[in-house]
């Protein structure tokens, strides 16, 4: 089975042949499987945005090669078409992105682009409402009438009706509260279990992506700086804090217990299994 | 207590609702709030609680429906008012590319005291202060789009701060910020506030911002449901919860081991965690 996608010695320059050139990325190689959810970290400008545009065609790599599902998207205009149905990219604030009249119409843009048959548009749409939490009685309603975190959902819920192999999020749950948060990620775990798909979340929240992902990337002037587990990356935080990143708050307050000599867990990223550990040593009687 | 700067009497604010006939929305109901000269105080509340609105009525970009707002001792109730206002009460929004005019960022910190009709000698001092609190003294040369997302707000704030104002206000200025840029922020304003006395506003959604603060302001549905310092306020967990915010890990961490619900930031949770750990090593 070839890989979901496939990331080959990719450099993109940006004003290339001037000398104002400028690579955004430099020779990254990055293979995802089929049903992984990956993070994508790095500051601001280090390049994972113009990464994660090479995932379904939107930009041309300048060297390397790009392949979903085993294609090379490059290859020919079907391709690169293809690509774009099977990589649903999910862009910041895609609430701002919404035009259509009614919700049911702008989640079935995609779907319609796709030359589906009608009903089959219906199907999608109604399965995609229920995975992003779109209320069915909001679906004739106007998407501007919606709050901002309803409208989000209508955004995702339209990149979702495509039934993307590889759903790409760039900054899910920016501006949204920590309820609206929390319903985001619950949403976006639930729509990997429920689908299989692959799912790749970039996020400035460290806690968000502890909570979510299994794998982390991470992009550091323009070039992948770790890829490994949570426990793997999450563990290099004085690195992490070099590259203008940072550990969720828990995992740095077991660094700091570890540092004083307490034989404590460092592979602690969310708050439910650090108090477990916690329990533990303090149960065996060692505490006071 | 020292003296008022803002001050919000029994203040409503109703939005126009698009539809002609349909009855006007309501975004803030009976407000009462005073921010003292030289306070920190941050704003909570879930998308849509109002949040913004008060912000916006705190620098009279917005007049009450009903109500009073004053803003050292001058009422917002005319644009001439208005005016003297946003030149005690800046504000800095929430996405850094909106907010820069200028090529370069000392042209861009100086259009605010240039427009107020400032002398250049001491605009140029003015410049140079604003951007040396906020750590970008230099890049003062640079273009601002090549700057990071922390660093375009740092500039933002320099803007605010060469118009010598009181008080700023930040709705959610760290919302599209990578870590480091929000720890920057974030330093910039407890200097210019513990530094300079600057009073701050700061709209949020980070728990771990809001702890900074001298006190917090909790908002649902257009009211305020709690004002109290963040210790009282964080340690009310459920209450938090109930109105879809939250408190920080080491205050959730801590209340899931039964130590208490009053433990704030990371220092305060590994003391407490190390008194009870003991001899545990």
């Amino acid at each position: 089975m070839s890989p979901a996608l496939e990331i080959k010695n990719l450099t993109h320059c940006y004003q290339p042949g001037t000398p104002m050139e400028v690579a955004a990325i430099k020779d990254a190689n990055i293979t995802i499987e089929k049903g992984e959810i990956v993070g994508i970290i790095g500051h601001t400008g280090s390049g994972k945005s113009t990464l994660i545009s090479h995932f379904n065609g939107l930009l041309k790599p300048t060297k390397g090669t790009v392949l979903v599902d085993g294609t090379d998207i490059w290859s020919s205009k079907e391709a690169l078409r293809n690509s774009r149905f099977k990589v649903g990219l999910c862009f910041q604030y895609p609430e701002y992105q919404l035009f259509e009249d009614t919700v049911f119409k702008d989640i079935a843009f995609g779907p319609k682009n796709m030359k589906l048959p009608s009903d089959e548009i219906k199907r999608r749409v109604l399965e995609a409402s229920k995975l992003a939490g779109v209320k069915p009685e909001m679906l004739e309603k106007s998407p501007f009438d919606l709050s901002g975190g309803e409208k989000r959902r209508v955004a995702i819920a339209g990149i979702m009706a495509m039934e993307p192999e590889v759903l790409v999020f760039d900054e899910p749950s920016a501006g949204l509260d920590p309820k609206g948060r929390r319903d985001l990620n619950n949403l976006i775990k639930a729509y990997h279990k429920k689908t299989g798909s692959t799912v790749i979340i970039v996020s400035h929240s460290m806690e968000d992506i502890a909570k979510l992902v299994d794998r982390i990337i991470v992009v550091n002037k323009a070039a992948i700086a770790m890829d490994g587990t949570v426990s793997e990356v999450f563990s290099r935080s004085e690195e992490l804090k070099s590259m203008g990143l940072n550990v969720p708050e828990i995992t740095e307050v077991f660094a700091r217990l570890k540092a004083m000599g307490y034989d404590v867990p460092l592979d602690v990223y969310t708050v439910e299994y650090g108090a477990d550990r916690l329990r533990e040593l303090l149960g065996k009687g060692v505490g006071k | 207590m020292s003296e008022k700067l803002i001050e919000l009497k029994n203040v409503s604010f109703f939005y126009e609702a698009d539809e002609e006939d349909a009855p006007p929305i309501p975004a803030l109901r009976d407000i009462n709030l005073d921010i003292h000269k030289g306070e920190f105080v941050a704003v909570l509340g879930h998308n849509g609680c109002g949040k913004s609105t008060l912000a916006k009525l705190c620098n009279a970009i917005y007049e009450p429906t009903e109500g009073t707002v004053i803003v050292d001792g001058i009422i917002s109730d005319s644009e001439e008012n208005g005016d003297k206002i946003r030149r005690k009460v800046g504000m800095v929004f929430q996405n850094p590319d909106n907010q820069i005019v200028a090529t370069i960022v000392e042209d861009d910190v100086a259009f605010g005291p240039e427009n107020l009709g400032v002398e250049p000698s001491e605009i140029r001092r003015r410049v140079d202060e604003a951007l040396k609190s906020v750590n970008m003294y230099d890049f003062r040369e640079r273009e601002p789009h090549k700057l990071s997302g922390g660093q375009k707000q740092r500039v933002a704030i320099a803007g605010v701060i060469a118009m010598q104002t009181d008080c700023i206000i930040l709705d959610e200025p760290t919302a599209m910020l990578d870590p480091m840029g929000r720890i920057e922020v974030m330093n910039a304003i407890q200097k210019l506030n513990k530094e300079l006395g600057i009073t701050i506003v700061l709209v949020t959604h980070f728990m771990d911002e809001a702890v900074k603060a001298d006190r917090v302001v909790v908002m649902d549905k257009g009211e305020i449901i709690a004002d109290d310092t963040p210790r009282k306020v964080f340690s009310q967990i459920d209450f938090m919860r109930n109105h879809s915010l939250d408190v920080p890990q080491s205050t959730e961490l801590c209340n899931l081991l039964n130590l208490g619900s009053d433990v704030l930031t990371i220092d305060e949770c590994v003391s407490k965690l190390a008194s009870v750990l003991g001899g545990a090593k």
